[in-house]
């Protein structure tokens, strides 16, 4: 036999083996797949310039505007808001596009999360410059992980000229940790109690009386189970109410301060649990469901964030026109939130622009008015221009919404987040399952 | 047979058309508080989001359909033939075949997500359509093979044999005798693929980053919120194709062919 026949004929019989071991081929041609698309992906890849964190510090602010011309900046933001969606991706992100000739694209997603575990993972395999994630939407608790974990770029904060219309005391600590100018403001959030004024025209002052009133109308209050956000921060009101201030709180977390009170607060919360709604066998599992709740009448209070939320709920037809909103003449608890960097993004200049630009009256005004999406400015209004500080006090206000003084004379700080942790957890124990 | 035949089509209609209902007069509804029946204001604002540029809803749509077809097509190349050698042949190590290829419908996704997740960062994989396709593979080629294989153990192989002795070469074979046979078997697989491609969650979800947006990122977002109308706009974008394409496979799910034998034939 001739040696080309030979071979031929193995090659048939490979085939035929082939045949009947297709799997086999569909196991080799993925990770040859792989293979090929990660060695592709490896070309083209150049280290020439220093990269830009090794930069930033030296550079001036138009330097670091001209090296943004041009960047796509990916912007990781929690995207259950239709609002906050469309002003972000279009109004904001025209913008951007139009002054800098950066493209800002919104991830929408469905909480923190799934950015922290991205960087995280992208962190674990190596992924040291081109990350997935360039500019976060974020605060507190998340903060303080990705800060933990060396996940964030800066500190940058202090670069950005707009940072001046802030006061620079609410640039120190996030939920008491401190924020050395690895995040920069976005915006602000001040709790308020939405209620129905058709069923309670003249809703209790303090934490106390809310409480006492809950045992009176059966029923008709309750709050979303901690961890929750909305949910934790009624019972951080609870232990303000129980100590007499927030004074207790501020410092790192103490055992001392919190045996003291605790138990107190727990007891309280378990003395009214049979009048909540429900009779308190169940909690709601987030703040929409309990907003719901107060949308169909089944509750008259709800606890929300955002001063504007009844307003935008109101005209977006999710809430009856009679919620109205009020604040305990005790205060109520207000905070901010911030835009960070990742560590590995490739568009850091992008980021700090859209971060700067992000603070600049005119962009914190737009998001303010009702055609932007009812936000909450961090800004210090006494530092800004005479018009600029006009115009914020003559925007129109809902029925629904606070002036913004109210909001400011009654706003009390977080406590660290440390206490939160353990307030939550503790809560858990102690509440839903004693 | 006709009452059961009613019976089956009034289940479907109550466990299928029914819960849509609200879905839809959720998606046109402004304002709508327990407890009336019917909402008290009917609003479009849903649907202008639908079809804002900024919402990314119909990107996400495209998204999908693309994702979902290629998995599909991916997924029939290799469970076709890793059918046919399960239900037709023996060999040495079947058994570890099967297992192999069957172990990603049985092992929740969620425990191996982490790992997978740093593997595809490095293959340069992740925040891309090929990888987000590539991800898609691991649920849908085991039900792929577990249809195809049941087809497959009921074709009977001297259909082939006929063919082969009256002179047909082996591709005329498999697309005039093979093919026919099995091809509805093959368009339960493909349902089955495009439809836990086009649901799937978190896979996307890893891989993608949210860079990739697909509907059921955007869906969740919403549904997480509470924004019942947004939600009830979405699902209908969401629902249609599934039901456009179960509409269209329908005469192909009959039962009556020599190679349609039901499942569990593995």
């Amino acid at each position: 036999m001739a040696p080309g026949i030979s071979i031929l004929s193995e090659v048939k019989n490979i085939n035929k083996k082939f045949e009947k071991y297709a799997l086999k081929r569909a196991i080799v041609v993925i990770p040859l797949l792989l293979t090929v698309l990660s060695s592709l992906s490896a070309l083209g890849r150049s280290d020439e310039i220093l990269p830009f964190e090794e930069r930033y510090q030296t550079m001036d602010w138009e330097d670091i505007v001209a090296e943004a011309d041009g960047q796509t900046l990916y912007f990781y933001m929690w995207g259950g808001n239709e609002s906050y969606n469309r002003w972000v991706s279009s109004w904001f992100a025209g913008r951007l596009m139009e002054k800098y000739n950066v493209h800002l694209q919104m991830v929408p997603v469905d909480g923190p999360g799934v950015y922290i575990n991205k960087v995280l993972a992208e962190k674990q395999a190596g992924r040291n410059s081109g990350g997935s994630v360039d500019l976060m939407w974020i605060n507190g608790e998340n903060f303080r992980a990705m800060k933990k974990a060396d996940l964030l770029f800066g500190p940058f904060a202090d670069r950005l000229p707009n940072i001046s219309y802030m006061d620079e005391s609410k640039l120190e600590f996030d939920f008491g940790y401190p924020i050395e100018g690895y995040e920069s403001p976005y915006g602000a959030a001040q709790s308020v109690f939405e209620y129905n004024s058709a069923r309670v025209p003249d809703p209790p002052s303090d934490m106390g009386a809310l409480l006492e009133w809950a045992k009176e109308n059966p029923g008709r209050l309750t709050y979303p189970a901690p961890p929750d956000f909305t949910g934790s921060l009624f019972v951080r009101h609870v232990f303000y109410y129980v100590a007499g201030g927030y004074e207790d709180f501020m410092g790192p977390f103490d055992e001392e301060i919190y045996s003291r009170i605790a138990p107190k607060v727990w007891e309280l919360l378990n003395e009214v649990e049979p009048y909540l709604w429900s009779e308190g066998k169940t909690y709601p599992s987030n703040l929409s469901r309990t907003q719901d709740l107060l949308a169909n009448g089944e509750i008259w209070f709800s606890i929300n964030y955002s001063p504007d939320g009844a307003a935008d709920y109101i005209s977006k037809g999710r809430f009856p026109e009679s919620i109205r909103t009020y604040m305990f003449d005790t205060g109520m608890i207000g905070n901010l939130n911030f835009l960070a960097i990742s560590f590995n993004s490739n568009a850091k200049a992008a980021a700090m622009v859209a971060a700067n630009e992000v603070l600049s009256p005119e962009v914190q005004y737009h998001a303010a008015s009702p055609e932007g999406m009812f936000w909450m400015s961090p800004l210090d209004m006494e530092r800004l221009p005479e018009t600029y500080r006009r115009k914020f006090e003559s925007l129109p206000l809902a029925p629904s919404r606070l002036p913004a003084e109210t909001l400011n004379r009654f706003s009390l700080p977080e406590p660290g987040a440390d206490w939160l942790t353990r307030i939550e957890r503790d809560w858990q124990a102690e509440v839903l399952r004693k | 047979m006709t009452v059961l035949k009613r019976i089956i089509l009034l289940g479907l209609v109550i466990g299928v058309i029914l819960p849509m209902i609200p879905l839809f007069v959720w998606a046109f509804s402004g304002s709508w508080f327990y407890p009336s029946l019917l909402p008290q204001s009917l609003s479009l604002r849903s649907w202008s989001y639908v079809f804002h540029p900024g919402s990314r809803i119909l990107e996400a749509l495209f998204n999908s359909f693309f994702i979902a077809a290629s998995v599909t097509i991916l997924s029939l190349i290799v469970g076709v033939p890793a059918g046919k050698a399960i239900g037709m042949y023996r060999f040495k190590g079947k058994t570890i075949v099967e297992i192999i290829l069957l172990s990603p419908a049985l092992i929740p996704s969620m425990t191996v997500t982490m790992g997978m997740q740093v593997l595809f960062i490095r293959y340069g994989l992740s925040e891309t359509l090929m990888g987000v396709i590539l991800v898609h593979l691991i649920p849908t080629i085991p039900y792929m093979t577990v249809s195809m294989s049941a087809v497959f153990s009921h074709f009977d192989i001297s259909f082939e044999e006929q063919a082969r002795s009256l002179g047909a070469k082996s591709l005329s074979t498999f697309r005039h005798v093979t093919l026919p046979a099995v091809f509805p078997g093959m368009v339960v697989g493909a349902m089955f693929s495009f439809l836990i491609s086009w649901g799937q969650y978190v896979l996307t979800l890893m891989v993608g980053g949210g860079r990739i947006v697909t509907l059921p990122l955007l869906l969740y977002s919403f549904a997480v919120s509470g924004d019942n109308s947004l939600v009830g706009a979405l699902s209908l974008v969401f629902i249609i194709p599934s039901l456009v394409i179960l509409v269209l496979s329908s005469r192909f799910l009959t039962g009556e062919s020599s190679g349609m034998g039901g499942f569990g034939g593995v």
